[in-house]
Formats: structure tokens, sequence, C-alpha cells
């Protein structure tokens, strides 16, 4: 317990050394870094969430926020109005995919072996990115807005500020996850599922019904990232690919149905990313940051099981 | 009775794909070369499929392939055999430094890792620039055999049957039986002395290397690599869609699979260009969903309710 203490202070004590380093010598990169955490800890949350609770790991993700983005685009562009406003009905229209993905697919492969879950979901995303390949085509689309490019100033430096509405996403999908989770009689009751659905079910409380809510919940979140995704990124029908590892790296290495670390391991990815897009000319490189530390979270998580 | 059916079935097969080139023009030809290729690929994700790991990573093993033969002829002019088997070798290097990291864990963590692999190749391959020719590619001054498409033709058949054939002895072997029982049921397995690790791990590297000489070949016969087209999705999809079609866990399903869907996808590439890959992930989703056992497993069925109806 004690050299458990000891080893997170040391974790946190590097963590700081690095950061005040960083601000010394490169600002922006901690800026950038925070902002590029924001989102990536706001999409891996849902799915956290469904692997906590429906226990499947859901190879779509990433592709149910690129569909999320695209309906977001589609009723900005159609309807004449503020993406961010559009957010509603996109957050609706997300919810009602979930039901409808759940009741005719994810349903059916729930007592079924992991590999055809697997399977299963990532044909999913195949059908997901071919469709919208097939209707919008794979020329990338992105919305002109004035307020996006925001910035402000602190001594030489200038930034964008806009992003941060990512972190803030981060934060509140937290807080209101935690909130749901521990406070509200369904909440409580998706925990119990988690855990056990045997035993919530002998207790009373519908369990399929309980991964149809959590799983419309997981993807209707999704849908308001891909909202804010698509107010600074322009989107094409495989921009989600990526998200869907970088999330379940996120998820791996903050352990199965755990939420919090999320933040943190979304930190470290965020900055170290931005830190390599820093250097000119090897913005290229930053990718392989994040599958780089797929390998080695997996590969000491191996290491760990071995031991114990 | 149905033994001896069987093997003039297959007798027959066989000398249909040898005699294939002479009596049909270059157009069939370059078909059956594709199908060849995603028979290959299908029959060696079954393969690894059969322990209950999954593999995403077709793609992945068979541009790294692709790229080790093609530059090991470039940089140092190899003859182009010697190059596919350098590309067989190192695809098979690198899953056995991936193996024996993540098979120890429980399927999903593999399956995200060989998600990864093509990923991580392909970025590494756009950026290397001076060495890869970055996003551009590599084109080879000759192609192989001197592009005599009937030697290329057999070269990728050759390719195919030795596929065949390791398969048909994995599945024979005693090996198969205890992955099997550790597909059913791993606790059970284990607690009965079966060693799985190592088995995981010379299965992976096995069907890597068959992955990394088919790309390999594929380089050779056409003559370039790029990041896109060597690391393309569909290479992961296709032999994935065809193995579930055909039916898994068996040599016969990806085979039947892939020359059902091999030679349908010919045809939705001319149609739907772009976007085609929606039929396969719609039939990879509606398989698992209601036939897991593929039309093999329902062929099967069938006759055996016809054979007890009679």
């Amino acid at each position: 317990m004690k050299t458990s203490k000891n080893l997170q202070l040391t974790i946190v004590g590097i963590a700081a050394a690095i950061g005040i380093l960083l601000i010394l010598w490169k600002p922006s990169v901690l800026i950038y870094g925070l902002q590029g955490a924001g989102l990536y800890a706001a999409v891996a949350l849902p799915m956290a969430l469904i692997l906590g609770i429906v226990g499947i790991i859901n190879l779509a993700h990433g592709e149910f926020m690129m569909l999320g983005a695209y309906l977001a685009y589609w009723f900005s562009t159609q309807f004449g109005i503020d993406p961010l406003l559009a957010m509603i009905p996109v957050l609706i229209s997300m919810g009602i995919v979930g039901v409808i993905t759940y009741k005719t697919t994810i349903h059916r492969v729930l007592g079924a072996p992991e590999l055809n879950q697997l399977i299963l979901t990532f044909g999913i995303a195949m059908v997901l990115s071919q469709v919208v390949n097939l209707i919008a085509t794979s020329q990338p689309r992105k919305l002109s807005l004035d307020y996006v490019t925001a910035s402000a100033k602190v001594g030489e430096l200038s930034f964008g500020t806009y992003d941060f509405i990512f972190v803030a996403a981060a934060v509140l999908f937290l807080a209101g996850l935690l909130f749901f989770l521990r406070r509200t009689k369904l909440g409580k009751a998706a925990v119990a599922v988690g855990q056990n659905p045997k035993g919530a079910r002998l207790v009373g409380i519908n369990v399929d019904r309980t991964y149809l809510i959590i799983f419309s919940i997981a993807l209707g979140l999704l849908g308001i990232i891909g909202t804010l995704f698509l107010t600074s990124h322009s989107i094409f029908p495989l921009v989600g690919g990526s998200y869907t590892m970088k999330s379940f790296c996120l998820v791996a290495m903050a352990g199965i149905g755990q939420l919090k670390p999320i933040l943190w391991g979304s930190l470290a990815l965020g900055v170290s990313e931005s830190f390599i897009m820093s250097f000119q000319g090897y913005g290229g490189w930053a990718d392989i940051v994040f599958f780089a530390i797929i390998v080695i979270v997996i590969i000491s998580r191996a290491y760990k099981r071995t031991e114990s | 009775m149905s033994k001896y059916i069987k093997t003039i079935v297959m007798a027959a097969v066989a000398v249909l794909a040898v005699a294939f080139p002479f009596y049909t023009g270059a157009y069939p030809q370059s078909i059956a070369q594709s199908v060849l290729t995603y028979m290959i690929l299908a029959v060696s994700w079954d393969m690894l499929l059969r322990t209950g790991q999954i593999s995403f990573g077709i793609a992945g093993f068979f541009g790294i392939g692709s790229y080790a033969a093609v530059l090991s002829m470039l940089y140092l002019n190899l003859p182009p055999m010697l190059t596919i088997l350098i590309g067989g070798i190192i695809a098979g290097a690198i899953a056995g430094l991936l193996g024996i990291a993540v098979l120890r864990l429980r399927g999903m963590y593999f399956a995200i890792v060989t998600l990864a692999v093509a990923e991580i190749f392909r970025i590494i391959m756009t950026n290397l620039k001076g060495f890869t020719g970055g996003p551009e590619g590599e084109l080879l001054p000759q192609l192989i055999f001197q592009g005599n498409p009937y030697l290329t033709y057999y070269l990728m058949f050759g390719m195919a049957v030795l596929t065949i054939i390791i398969s048909e002895i994995f599945l024979r072997s005693r090996v198969h039986y205890a992955l099997t029982a550790i597909r059913n049921d791993e606790i059970v397995a284990r607690s009965s002395g079966v060693n799985i690790f190592k088995y995981l791990v010379i299965i992976f590297i096995v069907t890597s290397v068959i992955q990394g000489m088919t790309g390999g070949i594929n380089a050779q016969t056409y003559g370039f690599v790029t990041p896109e087209s060597s690391f393309s999705l569909d290479y992961t999809l296709l032999p994935l869609a065809m193995a579930l079609l055909g039916g898994i866990y068996g040599t016969m399903g990806p085979v039947v699979g892939a020359l059902l869907l091999g030679i349908v996808s010919e045809y939705l590439k001319l149609y739907i260009p772009y976007g085609h890959l929606v039929i396969y992930g719609i039939i990879v989703v509606i398989v698992i969903l209601y036939m897991p056992q593929g039309i093999v497993g329902l062929a099967a069925r069938i006759r055996k309710a016809g054979a007890r109806n009679e």
C-alpha cells in the first residue's frame, strides 16, 4: 500500500517536473497538448462506459463519432443552423441510432464468444464508414466558423482558445457520468449490471433494458463529441478509425471500468503528441506515439499478468 | 463413397486451376490471381482464428511483406524469389515479437494490437521518405519473370496450395485439438496442462510469414508499393468477409468464400468503384448474426438433415 503511494507521488512529481520544463521551454506544446487531451478523453469516456457496463469492446466507436459529425454537418448545412445548435438533434438522432444498433446487432451477440463480438463491431465500423463514403463521398468537409478562430495572447505567445471546448466537454462528461453512475437509481443499477449481470437480474434489474440505455447514452455522447469535432476539424469517412484505437488505448491504460484515470492518460498522450508535432517536418510521426503507447501499455499489462 | 466423390471433385478443381491460364485471356487471369491472393489471406486468417485469437492486421503483414520485398530488391539487388522470402521472414519476425508480448492476454488486446500494426507501418513507410519513397512509394525497375503472366499465376497458385496444405496439417495436428479445446474453454484446457502460449506464437508467426510472402509476391507481380495500396483496408476486410461467408474453423470455408466473393468483387468494383467495401461490411455483420457457421457449415447441416430424412 505504502509503496504504491510512493510510486504515485513519484509519478506525479515527474509529471509536474516535465510540465514545468515544458512551460519554460515550449509553452505552446502544453496548451495544444491539453486541448488534444480534452478531445481524446471525451471520445474515450463513452467507450469506457460501454466496455464497463455492457461488456463489449466497440470497434465501431470512432465511426459512430464520425457519423455524429456528418449528421451535425447535414443538420447545419440543410437548415442553416449553427453546428453547436445542431448538437441537440444530433444527440437525439445518435440516441436513436444507438437503440437501433443495439436492438438489431449488439443484443444478439452479448452471449456469443468474444471473437464474434469483435468481428461484429468491426463489420459495423466498415458499414458505417463505407455508407458515409457512398453518400457523402470521401471529399473532406469543413465548416468555416468565425468563433473557432478565437485566440488569446499571453506575453509573446498567442494561441487558439476555441479548442479548450474539448477540455470542458471531457470534464463535463466525466462529472456527468460519475454523477449518473453514483447518484441516480438508473446509474447505480447500471453499475450493478456491469459488475454482475446475473446478480443484477436476480434483484430485479432489467438487464437488457439497462444495456440498451447505456449503449444509447454512449452513442448520444459520441454525437455531442462528433458535433464539437466538426466545428474545428475537417471530417471524412475514415476520420473515426484512429479514434477507436486511441480510445481503446486510453481505456486499457485506465483499466476496464475506470473513468477518472482516462483524464490523466489522455493528458500524457495529448502532450507527448503535441511535443512531437512541435518539431518542424516531423509532424507526420506524431500519430505513431499513440500506437507505440498502445503496444507498450498492452505489453506492460501482459507482464503484470504473468507476475501475479 | 462420399470420400471418393470428394477426391474426384478436388482433383478436377486442381486440374482446372492449373490449366486455367491456357484457355482464358489476360483479364480472367488477373481476376484469378487476385482471387488466389485473397484466398491465401483468408485461409491464413482462419488458421489463427481457430486458436481463439483474432487478427485485424492482415493488411499490416501483407504490406510489410510487400515493402520488404521491393526495398530489399532495390537496395540489395537480391533476386526476386529471395526478396519474397525476405518479405515473409520480416513479417514473421515482427509477428514473433508482437506475439510473445501480447498473446498472453485476452483476445481483445491482441485484436487491437493487430489493428494498430497496419497503421504503425503505414505511418513509418509514409514518413521515411528517403528510404521508402514516402507517400508515392517505390517502383521496381522490372517485374518478376519479366512480367510473364503464366509464371506469376503459378507462383501465386503454388503459394495458395502451400497455404492450404499447411492449414490441413494444422487441422490434423494434435496441437489443433488442444487449440480447439482452448477456444471452447480456455480454463479447462489450461488446467489439463496444454502449453497454449507457445503454439499461439508459432501459429501467429506462420500465418504472418504466409501473409508477408503473399504481399511480396503481389508487389513483385505488379512492381510497385505505396503506403495506401500496400496497407489497403481491402486486404484485411475482404479475407475476413470471405472466410466468414464460406465458414470459419476449416480450410474449405475460406477457399469457397474466396472463390465466391473474389469473383463477385470484381463486378462490384466495376459497378460501385467507391464504397464497394460496404457489401463486405454487411456480409460480415449478417454472417456473424445469422449464420456463424457460413456456407460450408450450412451445406453440411443440410446434408445431414437430408441423410436423416432418407
